[in-house]
């Protein structure tokens, strides 16, 4: 490496910019930089790149929940699971779930009442669940509902038969997302519905509905586990939660407008 | 740094806590935890050197397929070296073996990139938009030093070449960065929303 004021090289500046001097030859860098304001101008700019950089991808150091599925190797039911991990990714490109999910609440597994959620196991399981259902029904194809959208009335009373509800399926056509139809799902081992929207682009929502028995009532909250976002809210005896790979506007939208349908109902 | 903001809009930090939940299906030995571990740097990696969130997943899935797979010839020293190298091999051969340049449509990309972040959207496909112009091997080269903090010396031993065609790469790379992010800045981006 060079050495001396007058023998700063661009080798020198990179690694000024990258923090790889150590303190004294820092300083010398800086002094001549001082008395080089065309070089410290460009050096400035590198600067900002790498901050822009870093930022840009500062939120991709992340871990997801069905990371372990890429470690389990090919063969066991692993080949399965990334083969579905695949599929869902390509789902997820131009799928989005509405999850509205709702049911034992009150047995403290998922959402304390009434308050912010906790950190931690208990929310983790919720999430897992939501994120669950998002990977297995979003990218089913053939048969993502069990009842389709041409029974909707059938649909509204078998699963709120199974809820203990008066389900009302959410009309969702003024955001563009028209019913496919809807499921049964186990939620927190109680009896949930399921229901899916699509968009003319195929894009994909999902509502889950359960029970909450502690009666209580959150406000909308936002959980975001890349590259899902969910709002999610308790309703008196129902908690719902909408799952989207969309932005937070747009789902907020959706879950606006379910809310506002819910309680018209 | 190493957490995104997505940590704080859990409101939880709870997403590390996923990550371990589950070693016992399958995966439950050493060599497993420790690579388990290294995903979320692994993800930014491929994610920093592909268009798309979806190609990252995608790079990544194949990375730890392929550590898997070769796990006997890892000397049992610097894990994250060794499957950083295994990635890098990984990008630069899906390029070779690509017509040129890949042809991904933009506006997929910027679909894709945008739907998780809390940042400013419009940066990161600006930021990204720059990086897909730029060669993948200086691509490589500045997204290891910058993003993942190697020194020159190590970026060499990952892209198994010598220090100086690392500084050249770097030179290189900041140089058309700043032309590209400087003609970026004159026609302002404006996605419909």
């Amino acid at each position: 490496m060079n050495e001396g004021k007058a023998t700063v090289g661009e080798n020198d500046l990179h690694a000024y910019v990258d923090g790889l001097l150590d303190d004294g030859r820092r300083a010398e860098v800086e002094a001549w930089l001082e008395a080089h304001p065309q070089e410290a101008e460009r050096v400035a700019g590198w600067w900002s790149q790498n901050e822009r950089i870093r930022d840009a991808f500062a939120g991709d150091y992340i871990a997801r929940i069905d990371d372990p599925d890429l470690l389990r190797p090919d063969g066991s039911p692993s080949a399965v699971a990334g083969h579905r991990a695949r599929i869902a990714r390509i789902g997820l490109a131009a799928a989005a779930t509405l999850l509205i999910f709702a049911a034992g609440f009150g047995t403290g597994r998922m959402l304390p009442a009434g308050t912010v959620p906790a950190a931690g196991a208990s929310d983790t399981s919720l999430a897992a669940e939501a994120r669950s259902a998002f990977l297995i029904y979003t990218s089913e194809v053939r048969h993502p509902v069990e009842v389709g959208a041409d029974q909707q009335e059938h649909l509204a009373a078998w699963l709120g038969k199974r809820l203990d509800y008066r389900l009302r399926v959410p009309d969702l056509s003024s955001l563009g997302y028209a019913l496919v139809g809807g499921r049964l799902v186990p939620v927190a081992g109680k009896p949930g519905a399921l229901l899916m929207y699509q968009n003319p682009a195929g894009q994909r929502l999902t509502m889950m509905i359960g029970r909450n028995d502690e009666n209580s009532e959150t406000s909308f909250r936002l959980d975001v586990q890349a590259p899902l976002r969910t709002f999610y809210w308790i309703d008196g005896p129902i908690g719902y939660a909408v799952t989207g790979e969309i932005s937070a506007d747009a789902l907020r939208a959706v879950a606006d407008e379910c809310y506002r349908q819910m309680e018209e109902a | 740094m190493p957490h995104g903001p997505e940590d704080d809009a859990d409101g939880s930090g709870r997403r590390a806590g996923h990550a371990r939940q589950a070693p016992d299906e399958g995966a439950a030995g050493a060599f497993e935890d420790a690579l388990l571990v290294l995903v979320p740097g692994l993800r930014r990696y491929s994610h920093s050197l592909t268009r798309t969130d979806a190609d990252g997943e995608d790079l990544l899935q194949d990375c730890v397929e392929t550590a898997l797979q070769r796990r006997a010839q890892w000397r049992g020293v610097n894990l994250r070296a060794w499957t950083f190298t295994i990635m890098t091999n990984l990008y630069r051969n899906r390029h070779r073996a690509r017509v040129r340049w890949p042809t991904t449509a933009i506006d997929e990309a910027q679909e894709i990139a945008d739907t998780d972040r809390t940042g400013d959207p419009l940066e990161r496909t600006r930021i990204r938009t720059a990086l897909d112009a730029l060669h993948p091997d200086i691509r490589t080269t500045l997204m290891l030093v910058v993003v993942e903090g190697y020194t020159y010396q190590e970026a060499a031993g990952i892209m198994q070449i010598p220090i100086g065609t690392v500084m050249s790469r770097l030179s290189r790379a900041r140089h058309q960065l700043a032309e590209l992010l400087a003609k970026d800045n004159i026609v302002p981006l404006r996605r419909p929303k």
